[in-house]
Parts: structure tokens; C-alpha cells; sequence
């Protein structure tokens, strides 16, 4: 069964954000992904019924999650349950939590995460072609995101994946001497939740071996829209 | 002055609402920033909301006072996220 990838990137956030499961979650999994003008609505509901897991990186807002240039993917009350019925979702969004991820899980996703405020973090604009090159600012607050969601793809529950990603942000918060930056960890570690039932589990995808931990992927050449 | 005295300075100036002071002190901020060697090329704050808010969803950090003075919407966003206070 495949998974539904979600990834925005027409601006530095979504850049940002993308760069990373690029990296480091991308490898593990099957194609196709719904990346950059992939990630609308239409190829979004062919692949999304035949997936166990929705990853989607992207803006949103308490009742939309959007893909590339906002194109709506799921808003409250406008997709079909059977696109999202026993699946776990993981949005990495913002607001997402206050209402679109509660709609899914009771139109039947198995579980669903999200934050209930803004998703925000520091980047460096300079290293936007290669985005996952970032560690000393970006990757101090997706590394965690990617931490949990490699723990989904390792088979482990939600709830595991979920305190997977909370406890990476504590290690990064305490150790972060940025204030700004340690602001932004602890606040998107406080609004993360976890919707549905929170045993929910996926098949186990390979771990990513050798050589991808070595090779980077190549830089991302598409100009920002301004 | 420290950079932490700085950033205390600018989470008084959030919880009191007083956005010229907020963008003020943030500035001080991050001059002691630089004082201390931890500047960085081109920092931004990003987030992921859509395009329904009043804010960016880039800022370069050296913007950050600015959009602090003019922005009522980022101000907000800004105290959530510094004091915690929702």
C-alpha cells in the first residue's frame, strides 16, 4: 500500500518544510509523491484512498490544509470520508489542529496529527535551493517532525511517534541558546496533537541505509515565486 | 547588555502590549546577538499559515521590529509564541 506524500514548494517555507521529508523521508518510501505542482486536490484524491498514511507538509488554517500555491487538498465538510477513512494522518501545518483534524478523525481516519496554532520556525533564506542543509536553524524544529514520522514508518504507534517528536523538541530546546529559535520549538511542541486512536500503527517501511545517509539529494533548481 | 537581558526586555514589552517598545527591544536584541558573534546570513521566520492572516509567511529577522510596529496580527502571534500567554 502506498503512501500519500504532500509536498508543497513554491515559497521558503514550504521549500523549508519539504526539503526536509525530501531528505530524510522521502527515501523510505514508495513513489509517487504529490510533490510541488503535483500536490492538488485531483492527484490528491486518486492516491489518497489507496494509502495506509497522509503525509502532507503545506499552509493551512484551522478548517484547510492546502498544497502547491494554497490549491485546497482537505477542508471541513468538502472531501470524501473514503479518502481518508483508516488511514493515519500527520499534517504539518498550521492551525490544522482545531478543526480540520478533528472532521478527519470522525469521518473515520484512524488518527490524525496536527498543531493548534501556527506552525513557525527560523530558516536561512541563503540555503533555500538546498533546504535540508539547514541544521543550524530550520532543522532544530523539523528534525523532531521528522523524528516522529520516521518512527511512524518504523511501526511504531501514534502515540509513540507522537511522544517521539515531543521529546526531540525538549532535547533541542534545551540546548537551543537562541532564545527566538527556543521560543519556537517549545511552542509548536505545545500545540501538537494527536486525534483518534492513538494505537494506530502502519507497515514498517525499510529504514534509510547507505548510501542515502551519505548523499544528499541534489539541490532544488525551481525559482521562488515572489 | 546580554542578549538574554535583551529578550527579557522584549517578552516585558510583549506582555504589555506596547508594540513600539516589542520592536524596540527586538532590535536591541539583535544587535547583542551580533555582539556576541551568533549572527547568521540571512535568518528568517517562517510559518505556515495561509494567506488569509495580516502577517508574512516570511520575515527576515532584521523585519522583525518593523512588522512588530505595524502588524497588530504578528504582534499577537509573537506574544503566543515568546510568553506563552494564549
Amino acid at each position: 500500500m502506498p503512501v500519500t506524500l504532500a509536498l508543497a514548494d513554491f515559497d521558503l517555507p514550504t521549500r523549508s518544510a519539504t526539503g526536509y521529508l525530501l531528505r530524510w523521508i522521502v527515501p523510505r518510501l514508495e513513489p509517487v509523491h504529490l510533490l510541488s505542482v503535483l500536490d492538488r486536490r485531483l492527484p490528491f484524491q486518486l492516491s489518497a484512498p489507496q494509502s495506509d498514511i497522509i503525509i502532507g507538509t503545506g499552509h493551512g488554517g484551522v478548517d484547510v490544509f492546502t498544497g502547491q500555491n494554497e490549491a485546497v487538498i482537505l477542508e471541513v465538510g468538502k472531501y470524501d470520508p473514503r479518502e481518508i477513512e483508516g488511514k493515519v494522518i500527520k499534517l504539518l501545518s498550521c492551525q490544522c489542529g482545531v478543526e480540520l483534524v478533528p472532521d478527519l478523525v470522525e469521518n473515520g481516519a484512524a488518527c490524525a496529527m496536527g498543531y493548534t496554532d501556527d506552525y513557525l520556525w527560523v530558516c536561512d533564506a541563503d540555503l533555500a535551493s538546498v533546504p535540508w542543509a539547514d541544521k543550524e536553524f530550520a532543522g532544530k524544529c523539523l528534525l523532531p517532525v521528522i523524528g516522529g514520522l520516521n518512527a511512524l514508518l518504523d511501526g511504531k504507534t501514534a502515540q509513540e511517534a507522537l511522544d517521539t517528536e515531543l521529546a526531540q523538541y525538549d532535547c533541542y530546546a534545551e540546548i537551543e541558546e537562541d532564545e527566538l529559535i527556543k521560543s519556537c520549538i517549545e511552542f509548536n511542541r505545545d500545540n501538537a496533537v494527536l486525534l483518534g486512536d492513538p494505537e494506530a500503527r502502519i507497515r514498517p517501511r525499510p529504514g534509510l541505509l547507505l548510501p542515502f545517509r551519505l548523499i544528499p539529494p541534489p539541490p532544488i533548481v525551481l525559482p521562488l515565486r515572489a | 547588555m546580554g542578549s538574554k537581558d535583551e529578550w527579557q526586555r522584549y517578552q516585558e514589552a510583549l506582555r504589555s502590549g506596547d508594540r513600539a517598545a516589542a520592536a524596540e527591544a527586538f532590535r536591541r536584541y539583535q544587535e547583542a546577538k551580533r555582539a556576541e558573534g551568533k549572527g547568521s546570513s540571512k535568518p528568517t521566520l517562517v510559518n505556515l499559515s495561509t494567506k488569509a492572516k495580516a502577517y508574512p509567511n516570511a520575515i527576515p529577522l532584521d523585519r522583525v521590529p518593523e512588522e512588530l510596529e505595524k502588524n497588530p496580527e504578528f504582534f499577537e502571534l509573537m506574544k503566543r509564541v515568546v510568553t506563552k500567554e494564549k
